[in-house]
């Protein structure tokens, strides 16, 4: 039976480099995925482009092409990556000069454009269509049109194809679904449309591409089983063996740190899912509910019977908007009395901000070590504890930058006019917000592209 | 006889974020408190349990070909990652959270569901 190797080699943008470069040499792939976007990446990118039109990608493209690249070359391993964020041409034209210089005459680099519908939103909306708020409900972007910084669609699959057909050794993409970078190669290497004919099969793709696309975070990063993954510090990356039947084994290379089994797996499958039984993706509505896992060997679980249904009608988009400031600060107090100092501190800055008449938003005092990551429902500790030391996280939303960087200058205030014996570290500077607005559009109006560049 | 345990002595958990909705994904230890957690894991008690870290609806999705939950919590992340005043900006931890929910349940069936926890970690132990 036809089937393809297909490794993960990135699961946000910093990840590790050497785990992929492990994949490159020993895993036997046809194909390795990138992803280095995250929600709203897009829209710190396009702030990078809007300062200088040549940037506006992930960087880290560079050093990733300058290191793989030889290696996947001399393999015949095609790298799909959408490091190409909000300017793919660009990225393309970085890897295309690498090549170059690595004497990679003739090859082909696929770009993929056309996720971006910032400039068509008017348009689109004069059709009568509303981007509805799919976290708040709001009927339309009316509130925040004017500070709109991005809008990028999750696109599919479909301009992968389209750069393979065309013969790509290396494809770069802007917002595609993190899915889609295995989904494309998988459709194209087994021959499949969206005809209707290969809804099941294009359901497994979505999730083999869905259980790897953290990369290792299915290998036992971030693992209930933390305490026997043996070698975490050098884990290996995720492969997925895929089969012309929908079946796939996911594996990672051997003698690698972490772990594949059936739990590690499951982590990853239940992974940012909202409704399992249709977990809505461009190239497919998988359910995730049909799939069946099995160990078959140590590191190597085999996932079968995927379903689905063909791909939806319309496409999720992420904007950005403008949404003021964030300032922050953090003051930390010693023994004796740590805790009370802590708490003599809070109300510190309460009084502060009300006698200042500091306008926010927002205001938020965690303590660090005791509510910082499970706030209202972490139980409060002790009084008896006796702390060696206690620290106050303080943050605000504002409108102004000037109102972020009071609260910052207040927090440090705290340091000479608080209780004795604290430190505040290292200020934060004040930091601009882009908001998410979660939405759809009509697939019909997203126009994705597939070019090539040649390296000559 | 009955008693009251943290959720963790019968379930794993992975959470994350997409936009301002978190996920928890919980996976029973055994098959057996699968049945349980499908039963004592509610909207209305999780929705309790968060208070007012949790200020939408909470949505429940059994996921019984891997004995697992899908825990969708709405309006959970102060307005997502990028503008809330939370350090779990992406709401990785929430899992944590949710796994010291304390559920009511058999002293028998957490002491097969520790049994089982043992032996997941010394099969692989070994690997």
């Amino acid at each position: 039976m036809k089937s393809l190797r297909i490794g993960s080699g990135s699961a946000f943008w910093g990840d590790m480099l050497d785990p992929a470069v492990e994949l490159a040499e020993k895993g036997n792939l046809k194909y390795i995925g990138f992803d280095h976007l995250a929600e709203l990446t897009l829209a710190i990118m396009h702030r990078t482009k809007a300062r200088e039109p040549q940037k506006g990608y992930i960087e880290d493209i560079i050093p990733w092409t300058r290191k793989l690249l030889p290696i996947t070359s001399k393999k015949g391993v095609k790298m799909i990556t959408n490091a190409g964020a909000a300017n793919p041409e660009s990225a393309g034209d970085e890897v295309v000069k690498i090549a170059k210089e690595l004497g990679l005459i003739g090859m082909k680099v696929g770009i993929v454009t056309g996720d971006d519908i910032a400039d068509r939103l008017e348009e689109i909306r004069s059709k009568g269509w509303k981007f509805r708020n799919l976290d708040t409900g709001e009927e339309d972007i009316d509130r925040i049109k004017n500070k709109i910084v991005a809008a990028n669609t999750y696109i599919g699959a479909d301009c992968i194809i389209e750069c393979l057909k065309e013969g790509a050794d290396m494809v770069v993409t802007g917002r595609v679904s993190d899915n889609a970078l295995y989904v494309g190669p998988i459709m194209y290497e087994m021959g499949w449309d969206y005809s209707g004919k290969y809804v099941d099969p294009i359901a497994a793709a979505v999730a083999a591409g869905h259980i790897i696309e953290c990369s290792v975070m299915c290998c036992g990063g971030a693992s209930n089983l933390w305490k026997i993954v043996k070698n975490s510090w050098r884990p290996g990356f995720p492969i997925v063996e895929f089969y012309e039947n929908g079946d796939f084994i996911i594996t990672k290379v051997e003698g690698s740190g972490g772990l594949v089994n059936e739990w590690t797996v499951k982590e990853h499958l239940v992974y940012e899912v909202h409704d399992p039984t249709h977990y809505t993706m461009p190239d497919s509505i998988a359910d995730f509910t049909s799939l069946k896992l099995e160990e078959i060997d140590k590191n190597k679980v085999k996932v079968s019977r995927a379903k689905g249904e063909p791909r939806p009608e319309t496409l999720k988009v992420c904007i950005g908007y403008e949404d003021g400031f964030i300032g922050e600060g953090h003051i930390f107090f010693s023994w004796p009395d740590a805790m009370a100092k802590a708490k003599k501190a809070e109300q510190w800055i309460k009084d502060r901000v009300k006698y200042l008449g500091l306008q926010l938003e927002e205001l938020r005092i965690d303590y660090l070590g005791v509510n910082v990551l499970h706030g209202e429902a972490a139980p409060w500790p002790s009084e008896d504890i006796d702390w060696n030391e206690m620290g106050l996280r303080v943050t605000a939303k504002t409108k102004t930058r000037d109102e972020a960087d009071a609260i910052r200058r207040e927090v440090t205030h705290l340091w000479v006019a608080g209780p004795v014996s604290s430190s505040f570290g290292v200020p934060f500077a004040p930091r601009p917000v882009v908001s998410l607005w979660p939405t759809l559009v009509p697939r019909e109006e997203v126009k994705p592209q597939a070019s090539i560049k040649e390296v000559k | 006889m009955k008693t009251k345990v943290y959720l963790k002595e019968l379930a794993f958990g992975r959470s994350g974020d997409k936009g301002d909705i978190g996920n928890v994904g919980i996976m029973a230890k055994n098959a057996e408190s699968y049945q349980v957690i499908k039963k004592e894991v509610t909207p209305e008690r999780v929705k309790e349990y968060f208070g007012g870290m949790v200020k939408g609806d909470v949505k429940i999705y059994p996921m019984d070909n891997i004995n697992a939950l899908e825990v969708v919590l709405h309006k959970a992340l102060g307005g997502g990652a990028t503008r809330t005043l939370r350090l779990d900006q992406t709401g990785k931890s929430l899992c944590g959270t949710l796994l010291r929910m304390k559920i009511e349940v058999d002293e028998d069936v957490v002491n097969r569901a520790r049994d089982a926890e043992k032996q997941i970690l010394s099969k692989y132990q070994s690997w």
